[in-house]
């Protein structure tokens, strides 16, 4: 186990390299013009380009940038560990406001993650036990409207609900839970909410359909010949087996949400990782690019092998090497 | 200067829009204009509370640095609040507005050996605020211009200073001062050019020349990153400045009232003395104001109509402006006014079809111009272009009043003479009014992926498909558009991402964009690539065309050099000859800019030197907001 974990752990290390690579191919290959003429205003002399590329250091070539940019990953800059540089577009060292959004977003994702999982696990569940009833269908026709209702559309409609017309909530933004425990939990509702229902639903579909499976095993009615009482039949059995592959759904869910909440995040006004990410985008702001980028990559491959150990703890059929 | 965002939040707006509140789209017939006054909103306008304006993003390019940035509403801030150059104007709407008085200069002189010789002297009591806590003197003005010609500032603009004597010299680092600028005393500085410069007191109206405390500047030589210390010479500064510790570079941490990607507070200037200035420039009424930054663009009009804040930095959807329009309880509230840009579809002179001028009449003719407003949300959004700059740039001015050489019955384009016009050129050659020959198909026709811009490209192509004209679309996202139509390799021959706004009140800052020796193989901002040479294209690897592309750039030098009446006379003459004999451009709207106030505002005034909201002149009732 110990070995297949340094594996792994180094398989992450490549996967942040590829992934800091292919960044910047596109960064540099699929726009075609000159970076530097997007920060060079809007009627540049060719010396104040030159000026631009030597100020973002545009000026080596791409491999020599690369090439400091792992350097500075691996050692460090004048800002800290790991050296990210300063942003292209306004021109603020890119470590620190990593770390404080992603505070936000984690906040945002655990939070949400919480909610769902109360939510979509028991959901699941009892449609599952309750196949074809009432309460399946409404379950399971309420979990579709969830899946399939835009994120920006039911963060609009809660806002308007809960803040506008009833004002039991506050509106956008966020507060520190340093700042006002009960703001930020206040500020924080409907983001988990709205993050948590599109997700909930997801889960509530997958635990039904794996419970089901499970339900048809061999070993299930096994345990239902030895005379098992059916609470203990469906929570030590089918639930067990049933939920083990959430694990891994949970786990890349949570890895691509670090940088992928950026339409509820846009919505509620939360400056976390994914809002930036679509500005530094639009923006071509390499370094805001590649830190969210970094992480994110790093995030999915570390948060998979964990799923993955945890997959081996769940389920005695799974061992690695 | 960039002008405002217009229609951001793109990713979402066109859902957000198509989504289920049940808001109209883009693009409706608003009849009238609600262009009101600036002046009071109701109640009387008193000192005192907390402005607050929402954005999406702050949109800063040189990090808010004055020395580098080149954001309108950036300039605003300085300009309103934060900086006093020597010459200023009163922050107000219309001819007013851009008419240049002086600001920390006592008064602005006639410039002396052939109009090369400025000389200015300053007032006195004019301070810096905390920590600098001194007098500001010529020398703090030389400084600035330091800055401006210190390479690793990025000085965006700084093309507009080099010809002070000395700059390029100290630029190269051949001389450690500007010979071309002296102190002869704390109060006095003399600046000498090397040629006339008839609008050099615009120039220093420019927030990078505002003054900059050495004991502070020399500590940030990088670009961007004063922006995060920048002191205050005005009525108002980034609050936490009393606490920055200016004893050393190593002590000085970053205003805490500044975080670029949240929130920017300003707070009263304990050290501002409004004997020197003037109320016409700058009332400063309010106690503070807060700058916040809101994703959600629709949430920034909401917190509006609720009263949670007071203005926007973005410009209000169409549906909003829609519904306050029409409703005389709020139309007050709704305000909209001329910005000085210009909204174009340029034309390629040296790419077939668009080399011929008879075709280039012909697009002018055909394009549906009322379409292309309507796209942008109506008349609230700008007013039909028929010239190049837009009429502020020239005050007084009656040569374009009904000036319109293409003009059309309700802007809606005239097919007849549009047809007469192909007609007359080489690529009719059945001369029928169409264009046939086989450049007319599959031309590059290259846009924004953006709201309302995509909703001009159909009205574009079939415009154009009216005379044979048959486009190929490529829409991107604003940057990689302009980064796309800046590389002249790319041979765009037919474009709409662009718009243009002055950076200063006079026309010379629209007609650099026709200037020849300007054109850049990438970042070129003359798209139509007028005064384009053969060796040019030769070195662009573009072609050249037969006939030859044509030039202004000696009219360009001409009204350049001239001062006063003559000046005027000059741009308006050359204005013209662009539309009527060159036409490298559609020129289809002179933008407007549109502000939703919240009902606790009590004075708004917008600015037309920055075109924005003229927070100078602003006020607000407390019991009001919420």
């Amino acid at each position: 186990m110990g070995r297949y974990i340094v594996r792994r752990l180094l398989w992450t290390v490549l996967v942040v390299v590829l992934v800091t690579l292919l960044t910047f191919v596109i960064f540099f290959v699929l726009p075609k013009g000159d970076p530097a003429t997007r920060f060079a205003g809007k009627s540049p002399t060719p010396e104040l380009i030159q000026e631009v590329k030597e100020s973002l250091g545009l000026d080596k070539s791409v491999p020599e940038q690369y090439g400091l940019f792992l350097k500075r990953l691996v050692t460090g800059d004048e800002y800290g560990w790991p050296g990210l540089g300063k942003s292209f577009q306004n021109k603020q060292p890119v470590r620190p406001e990593l770390i404080q959004r992603a505070q936000v977003t984690i906040t945002l994702i655990i939070g949400g993650a919480l909610l769902w999982l109360a939510i979509g696990i028991p959901v699941g569940v009892i449609s599952a036990l309750r196949r074809g009833s009432v309460l399946d269908r409404v379950s399971m026709g309420t979990a579709l409207f969830f899946v399939s209702a835009p994120v920006f559309w039911l963060g609009l409609l809660s806002l308007y609900v809960f803040w506008k017309q009833l004002g039991w909530l506050p509106g956008t933004g966020y507060v520190s839970f340093g700042a006002s425990p009960g703001t930020w939990f206040s500020h924080m509702l409907l983001p988990w909410m709205v993050l948590a229902l599109l997700f909930a639903a997801i889960y509530a579909r997958v635990v039904r359909g794996n419970m089901i499976d499970v339900m048809t095993e061999d070993y299930i009615r096994t345990a239902r010949a030895k005379g098992l009482s059916e609470r203990r039949v469906v929570m030590k059995h089918e639930l067990r087996t049933g939920i083990t592959p959430v694990i891994t759904l949970l786990a890349i869910d949570l890895g691509v949400l670090v940088g992928g909440t950026i339409v509820t995040e846009t919505v509620f006004n939360l400056q976390g990782l994914g809002n930036w990410l679509l500005i530094a985008a639009q923006n071509n702001d390499l370094p805001v690019t590649l830190a969210v980028t970094v992480l994110v990559a790093a995030a999915v491959s570390i948060l998979s092998l964990v799923a993955d150990i945890l997959y081996a703890v769940l389920d005695p059929r799974v061992r690695y090497q | 200067m960039r002008p405002r965002k217009m229609g951001t939040w793109a990713l979402f707006g066109a859902l957000v829009l198509a989504g289920s509140l049940g808001l109209a789209a883009c693009g409706g017939d608003d009849s009238g204009d609600s262009d009101t006054n600036g002046g009071d909103n109701g109640a009387a306008a008193a000192k005192g509370g907390i402005y607050r304006v929402g954005t999406t993003d702050f949109g800063f390019n040189g990090g808010f640095d004055p020395s580098g940035e080149y954001l309108g509403w950036a300039w605003d801030l300085y300009s309103n609040l934060l900086t006093r150059q020597l010459t200023g104007y009163r922050h107000t709407e219309g001819a007013a507005g851009v008419e240049l008085v002086p600001d920390v200069a006592e008064s602005i002189p006639e410039p002396t050996d052939n109009g090369t010789t400025w000389t200015f002297t300053l007032k006195k009591g004019v301070m810096f605020g905390p920590p600098v806590n001194r007098e500001v003197t010529s020398k703090d003005y030389v400084t600035a211009f330091e800055r401006i010609g210190t390479e690793s500032v990025v000085a965006q603009y700084g093309f507009y200073y080099s010809d002070i004597v000395g700059m390029k010299e100290f630029k190269e680092g051949t001389s450690k001062t500007i010979s071309g600028i002296t102190t002869p005393d704390d109060h006095t500085i003399v600046f000498k050019t090397t040629k006339p410069i008839g609008d050099f007191g615009y120039r220093l109206a420019m927030p990078a020349t505002g003054p900059m405390p050495a004991e502070v500047t020399d500590c940030f030589t990088k670009a961007g990153e004063y922006g995060r210390y920048v002191i205050s010479s005005g009525p108002y500064m980034i609050k936490g400045s009393d606490k920055l510790d200016a004893t050393s570079c190593k002590t000085m941490k970053p205003i805490s009232g500044f975080n670029p990607t949240k929130q920017l507070s300003m707070v009263r200037n304990p050290n501002y003395d409004a004997a020197t200035d003037s109320t016409e420039q700058r009332e400063a009424l309010p106690d503070g104001f807060e700058f916040i930054i809101n994703t959600n663009q629709k949430d920034i009009f909401d917190k509006i109509e609720a009263g949670e804040y007071e203005d926007s930095v973005d410009a209000v959807p169409p549906d909003v402006a829609r519904r306050y329009s029409t409703d005389d309880a709020l139309k007050d509230r709704l305000k909209s006014f001329t910005d000085d840009s210009t909204n174009y579809i340029y034309m390629n002179l040296g790419e077939a079809p668009f080399d011929d001028v008879n075709v280039r009449k012909a697009v002018n003719f055909v394009m549906d111009k009322d379409a292309l407003r309507r796209a942008w949300g109506g008349p609230l959004y700008g007013e039909i272009g028929t010239h190049i700059a837009p009429p502020t740039l020239y005050p007084g001015s009656t040569e374009f009043d009904g000036y319109d050489p293409y003009a059309s019955e309700n802007n809606a384009g005239d097919l007849a003479k549009a047809q007469e016009a192909m007609k007359a050129s080489a690529y009719d050659t059945d001369k029928d009014g169409s264009c046939d020959a086989g450049s007319c198909s599959g031309v590059l026709f290259l846009n924004r992926s953006i709201d309302p811009f995509v909703k001009m490209s159909p009205v574009i192509r079939e415009s154009l498909a009216k005379i044979g004209i048959k486009v190929q679309v490529r829409e991107l996202p604003t940057g990689p558009a302009y980064e796309t139509s800046g590389n002249v390799s790319n041979r765009i021959q037919i474009g709409a991402n662009a718009r243009w706004g002055k950076d200063y009140p006079d026309a010379s800052t629209f007609m650099v964009l026709f200037d020849g020796r300007n054109i850049l193989a990438t970042g070129n901002s003359n798209y139509a690539l007028t005064g384009m040479t053969a060796a040019q294209a030769k070195e662009f690897k573009v072609p050249y065309p037969k006939g030859g592309v044509p030039t202004v750039d000696a009219d360009i030098d001409t009204c350049a050099a001239a001062i006063g009446d003559e000046r005027a006379a000059c741009w308006v003459a050359l204005d013209k000859k662009l539309m009527e004999e060159v036409v490298p451009w559609v020129p289809y709207m002179f933008g407007k800019n549109t502000d939703l106030l919240g009902p606790a505002v009590t004075k708004w005034d917008f600015d037309q030197f920055s075109g924005e909201a003229a927070y100078a002149h602003v006020a607000v009732d407390p019991s009001k907001q919420k």
